[in-house]
C-alpha cells in the first residue's frame, strides 16, 4: 500500500481514507488516498498557517538551505531510499520506464545540488540573506528585504514525472506553508518529496500539505483557492480559467498553461562532422519523458545550403531516435494517442503523395507571406517525408519544406523544417503562437547565436538553450517566461539615514547590524 | 460526372439491403469497383495510392483498399464531384490552426438512401409516423452540417410534421417547452432528434425550473454527439436517467448515433430494434450491412481479433464521390457486426503542459459549438 498523500502529525489523525488502483490492471499500485472534504481544507489551512509562524517562519534562509541540501542529496544518491521509491512505485503506472524516471529525478535535482539552490535564490532576490533580515542591493542607499507569502497553493500536472520539485522547494525558500494538490495522472512524487522533506527536518515538514482531490469539485477547489495569498497552478486551459475564477484579489497567482517547445539548426552547425552528436543530443531532447513535458521540442527548423541538408538531417535525426528508443525505452501509449500518431502518419504520407493541398492553414492565411497575395497560392505546405518506427508508434519525423507551427501528437513525433532563416519561424509564430511557446533549443556558435538569441527572444521566446539540454533548465532562468521566486515576493525597503546618505559608508548600513525581527510580518 | 450506373446499383444494393444476412462477396465487389472508380475519379487519391506503391489491379479483397486519413479532407480535395456541380457540401470540424474538412458530393442520392435505410430500421422498427421535434437548426441554417442534412431529410420523409428548436444559433427553450408540454397532454408519441449536449442543456434548465414532461408511450430519442468526442461528454447512465427523469423516455427508446460527415452511414445503438422484437438489447452499434470495419492494432496497424480494441477504419459503399475507405482516430472494438466506440480517457484531470496543447485545440473547436460534421 502506497500513500499517495503527506499530511503533517496530527492531521492525518481520524482521517478517512480510501484505497484506490492505479497503473496497469497487471501491476496496480494500491494508492492509499485521504477522502478531502472543505471542512478539512479549510482546518488544515489554519494548521498549517500556524505551524509555518512557529517552526518556518523563524529560521534563516541558510539552515532553510542545509535541509533542503539534503533532500536533494537523498533523490539522487541511487542508494538511499526515496530515489528508489521514486522510481519503483513512478515506473509502476507504465507511463514512464526507469531510465526515464532516473534521468528526471537528475535532470530535476542535479541542478539544485552543490550551492544550486543558493545560486538560485541570489539570483532572484539579490542575496541568501533577503528573506531574513534587511540587505544592501546593488545601491548602498537603500536596503531591501524580501517576504514570502504566508502560504501557498500549487495544483501539480501529471505530465512528466519530476514536475513539483522546484515548486515545492519554492515554496519552503520563501518559508510560506504549503498546500499542493497532486495530479490523479501522477500523484507520487509530490507526497513523497514532502515526506522526506519532513524526514530531514521537521519543522519544514510541519508546513507542508499534499493531498489529491478530484479537479472541478465545486467546493473543494473554491474552498482551496478562496483564502490563497499565493496560487501555482500547472494545467489545462480549464484548469487555469477556474483557479483564475476564483482567487482572491491581490493574490499572487501564476498559471503555467499547455506549452511546447521548439529547436533551430543554423546552417554552419549543419557538418557532416557533428551530425551523428548533433542529432543525438536533439534525439535525447525529443525523447526525454515521451516529449509530454513543455520542454519537448515538437519542430526542428533547419536551414537550407549547410553541408548538411534538412533531408540527411531527417534521416540522421530518425536513426538517433531509434537509438534513444533502445537506452531511453518509451513508456506505455494508450490506443487513442497512438491512433493520433498513426493518422498524422498516414496524413503526411497523403502531403507526400505530392498533390497539391488545397490551401495553407488558417494561421496562415490571415498572415501571407510578403509578396504572396493571392491566398490560394501562399506555398503548398506539407510532408515531403516520413521516416517512422516499423512496426510501431515508436517515434516519427516528417520532414516538410516549409515552417509552419503546429505540435505534434507527442510520443516522440516531431516535423522537421526546411528554412532560409530565422524569418521562416518568426513568421510561422505571427498571430500569437508565441505564446505557446516555452523554449527553443539553438544550434549555433559564435556571433550567430548571439544574433539568433537576440531575433527568437526578440519575438517573445522565454528560454533560449542549446540542444540537448532542453530537457535541465536551470533554476536560475525561467518557467513559463517567469521567474520561480520573485512573482510571490513583497518586499520591504530601509532607505538610508541622512547622515549616511552625505557621507555614503558600506559598513554603516551594514547587513550585520540589522537581524530585524525574526519573524517576519 | 456521376456515373449513374454505379450510383444506382449501389442505391438498390443498399436500399435492398438485409440486416440479418452479411453478403460478403457482395461487398466485396461493390467496394473494389467503387474504389477502382474513386481511383480514377479523385485524383488527390489516386496521386495517394500511387504514393504508397498500391496497384489496384492487383486487389486482392476490399480489406486492402488503402483508407484515407479522415484528416486529408481538411487539407485535399477529395472528391469525385467536379467543381460547381456539387448538390451539396458538408464541412468537418476545423480548429484555430486547421480549416475544416470538405466533403463535396455530386450527388446525395446515396447519402439519402443509406440514412433512411439505417433510421428507419433502428428509430421507427414499428413503421411509426411521428411528429418529430428537433433539437438542433433547420438545414438552412446550418448548409454545412451533414447531420442537419440528415435530421431534416428524416423529418420530411418520415415524420408527421417537424419542429425546430435552434433558430439563429439560439436554443428557444419555451418554444421546447410549448411544444412538449402539449406533446404530453396528447396521446401522440413523438419523436426527438437531436444532439445530446443540447438535449441535457435542456434539462438542466427543466432541472432548475423543477419541471417534467411525461411524454406519451412511444415516444423516442435519437442522440448524438454524447458517445465520443467531446469532453464535456456525459456518462451515457446520466444521459439515459436525464431522458427518464424528464421525459419520461425509457432508455430503450433512447437511441444513441455515431457519424461523421466523411462517411455516408451512420452507427446506432439497437436497442429500440430490440425491444420491439422482444429481446434483450445487444452491446454496441450496428455496423450496417452496407459498410465494413477493421478494427487495428494502434502500434502495428494489423488488423485485431474481435473484441480487442483498436484504431477504427470504415469502408462504407455509401461513399462514392468520396473515398470509401476512412481511417479515423476514433478507438473503439467489433465483435462481429456490431461495434463498441470508446469513450475518451476520463479528463477530469488537468494535464498540464504539452499534452494539453491537443485538449486546447479541441477546446477551441468546441467553443465553435455548431455541431458540424
Amino acid at each position: 500500500m502506497t500513500s499517495a498523500f503527506y499530511l503533517p502529525l496530527g492531521l492525518e489523525e481520524g482521517l478517512e481514507t480510501t484505497v484506490q488502483r492505479f497503473g496497469p490492471a497487471h501491476d496496480a499500485l494500491e494508492l492509499h488516498l485521504p477522502v478531502v472534504t472543505a471542512d478539512d481544507l479549510t482546518r488544515w489551512i489554519e494548521v498549517l498557517r500556524e505551524a509555518r509562524e512557529t517552526n518556518l517562519a523563524p529560521l534563516t534562509t541558510p539552515q532553510i538551505i542545509r535541509s533542503l541540501d539534503k533532500v536533494v542529496g537523498r533523490f539522487l544518491d541511487p542508494g538511499d531510499s526515496p530515489r528508489r521509491e521514486a522510481i519503483d512505485s513512478l515506473s509502476r503506472s507504465g507511463r514512464f520506464t526507469i531510465p526515464m524516471i532516473e534521468r528526471a529525478l537528475d535532470d530535476a535535482f542535479q541542478p539544485l545540488a552543490r550551492g544550486g539552490i543558493t545560486k538560485w535564490l541570489v539570483s532572484e532576490l539579490g542575496s541568501v540573506h533577503a528573506l531574513d533580515r534587511p540587505v544592501a542591493g546593488a545601491s548602498s542607499a537603500i536596503l531591501r528585504r524580501a517576504h514570502g507569502p504566508e502560504w501557498m497553493l500549487q495544483i501539480y500536472a501529471g505530465n512528466v514525472p519530476a514536475l513539483p520539485v522546484w515548486p515545492m522547494l519554492s515554496a519552503v525558500l520563501l518559508k510560506a506553508a504549503l498546500l499542493a494538490k497532486t495530479s490523479a495522472r501522477e500523484p507520487l512524487l509530490a507526497p513523497l518529496l514532502a515526506r522526506t522533506i519532513a524526514e530531514v527536518d521537521d519543522k519544514l515538514g510541519a508546513c507542508l500539505a499534499v493531498v489529491w482531490w478530484k479537479g472541478g469539485s465545486a467546493d473543494l477547489d473554491p474552498t482551496a483557492i478562496r483564502e490563497a495569498p499565493a496560487v501555482m497552478v500547472f494545467g489545462g486551459e480549464e484548469a487555469l480559467a477556474g483557479v483564475s475564477r476564483h482567487a482572491p484579489r491581490g493574490a499572487r497567482v501564476v498559471l503555467h498553461g499547455p506549452k511546447v517547445s521548439l529547436a533551430y539548426v543554423e546552417r554552419r552547425a549543419l557538418r557532416f562532422a557533428g551530425l551523428r552528436a548533433l542529432t543525438a543530443r536533439a534525439a535525447q531532447d525529443v525523447s526525454l519523458y515521451d516529449q509530454q513535458g513543455c520542454l519537448s521540442p515538437h519542430a526542428f527548423y533547419v536551414e537550407r545550403k549547410g553541408e548538411v541538408s534538412p533531408e540527411k538531417f531527417t534521416e540522421v535525426l530518425a536513426s538517433a531516435l531509434e537509438e534513444a528508443s533502445i537506452h531511453l525505452p518509451r513508456g506505455d501509449v494508450p490506443a487513442e494517442e497512438a491512433a493520433r500518431i498513426q493518422l498524422l502518419r498516414a496524413q503526411a504520407r497523403f502531403e507526400a503523395a505530392g498533390l497539391a493541398a488545397y490551401a495553407p492553414t488558417t494561421v496562415e492565411l490571415m498572415d501571407p507571406p510578403p509578396g504572396k497575395a493571392v491566398l490560394g497560392s501562399v506555398g503548398i505546405h506539407g510532408a515531403t517525408k516520413v521516416v517512422e518506427s516499423s512496426g510501431s508508434t515508436s517515434w516519427t519525423v516528417i520532414l516538410e519544406d516549409r515552417a509552419r507551427f503546429e505540435p505534434g501528437p507527442a510520443h516522440r513525433t516531431v516535423r522537421v523544417h526546411a528554412v532560409d532563416g530565422p524569418e521562416d519561424v518568426a513568421r510561422a509564430l505571427r498571430g500569437g503562437s508565441v505564446r505557446y511557446v516555452e523554449a527553443l533549443g539553438l544550434e549555433a556558435s559564435g556571433p550567430e547565436r548571439a544574433r539568433l538569441a537576440a531575433l527568437f527572444t526578440g519575438i517573445g521566446i522565454p528560454r533560449i538553450a542549446p540542444i540537448g539540454s532542453m530537457q535541465r533548465p536551470t533554476p536560475l532562468g525561467t518557467h513559463g517566461g517567469m521567474r520561480r521566486l520573485l512573482p510571490f515576493v513583497t518586499w520591504s525597503t530601509v532607505e538610508a539615514a541622512p547622515a549616511s546618505r552625505v557621507k555614503p559608508s558600506r559598513k554603516s548600513s551594514s547587513t550585520k547590524r540589522a537581524p530585524g525581527r525574526r519573524t517576519s510580518r | 460526372m456521376k456515373k449513374p450506373g454505379r450510383y444506382e446499383t449501389l442505391q438498390s444494393l443498399i436500399a435492398g439491403a438485409d440486416w440479418d444476412r452479411a453478403r460478403d462477396e457482395e461487398f466485396d465487389r461493390h467496394a473494389r469497383g467503387a474504389f477502382r472508380d474513386q481511383y480514377v475519379r479523385i485524383p488527390s487519391y489516386r496521386a495517394y495510392v500511387a504514393h504508397i506503391g498500391m496497384d489496384p489491379e492487383r486487389l486482392e479483397g476490399w480489406s486492402q483498399i488503402p483508407p484515407v486519413p479522415a484528416s486529408a479532407f481538411k487539407t485535399h480535395d477529395l472528391s469525385a464531384a467536379t467543381a460547381g456541380s456539387e448538390v451539396a457540401i458538408f464541412e468537418t470540424s476545423g480548429t484555430s490552426i486547421s480549416r475544416p474538412g470538405r466533403i463535396r458530393l455530386g450527388s446525395t442520392a446515396l447519402y439519402e438512401t443509406s440514412l433512411l435505410k439505417n433510421l428507419k430500421r433502428h428509430l421507427l422498427p414499428d413503421h411509426a409516423r411521428l411528429p418529430a421535434i428537433v433539437f438542433g437548426p433547420h438545414r438552412e441554417e446550418a448548409p454545412q452540417s451533414s447531420l442537419w442534412y440528415m435530421v431534416d431529410h428524416m423529418v420530411k420523409k418520415e415524420a408527421k410534421s417537424g419542429a425546430w428548436l435552434v433558430r439563429d444559433g439560439v436554443p428557444r427553450w419555451d418554444l421546447a417547452d410549448e411544444i412538449l408540454s402539449e406533446a404530453a397532454s396528447s396521446n401522440q408519441p413523438v419523436l426527438l432528434l437531436g444532439t445530446t449536449l443540447l438535449y441535457m442543456a435542456y434539462f438542466e434548465r427543466l432541472a432548475s425550473m423543477d419541471r417534467r414532461f411525461a411524454l406519451p408511450p412511444g415516444s423516442r430519442v435519437m442522440d448524438t454527439g454524447g458517445a465520443k468526442g467531446l469532453r464535456t461528454e456525459f456518462d451515457r447512465a446520466e444521459v439515459e436517467a436525464a431522458f427518464a427523469d424528464r421525459l419520461g423516455i425509457p432508455s430503450s427508446h433512447l437511441v444513441n448515433e455515431y457519424g461523421m460527415a466523411e462517411m455516408g452511414s451512420q452507427f446506432y445503438d439497437d436497442n429500440l430494434v430490440a425491444a420491439v422484437e422482444k429481446r434483450p438489447r445487444e452491446a454496441g452499434k450496428r455496423i450496417p450491412p452496407w459498410v465494413r470495419t477493421r478494427v487495428l492494432d494502434p502500434e502495428t496497424l494489423r488488423e485485431v481479433p474481435d473484441g480487442k480494441p483498436g484504431i477504427l477504419v470504415h469502408y462504407d459503399l455509401a461513399n462514392l464521390d468520396t473515398p470509401l475507405a476512412i481511417q479515423t482516430e476514433d478507438v473503439g472494438t467489433r465483435v462481429g457486426n456490431r461495434l463498441t466506440i470508446a469513450g475518451r480517457l476520463p479528463a477530469a484531470e488537468a494535464r498540464g503542459c504539452s499534452l494539453a496543447f491537443e485538449q486546447f485545440v479541441e477546446a477551441e473547436r468546441r467553443a465553435g459549438t455548431k455541431e458540424s460534421r
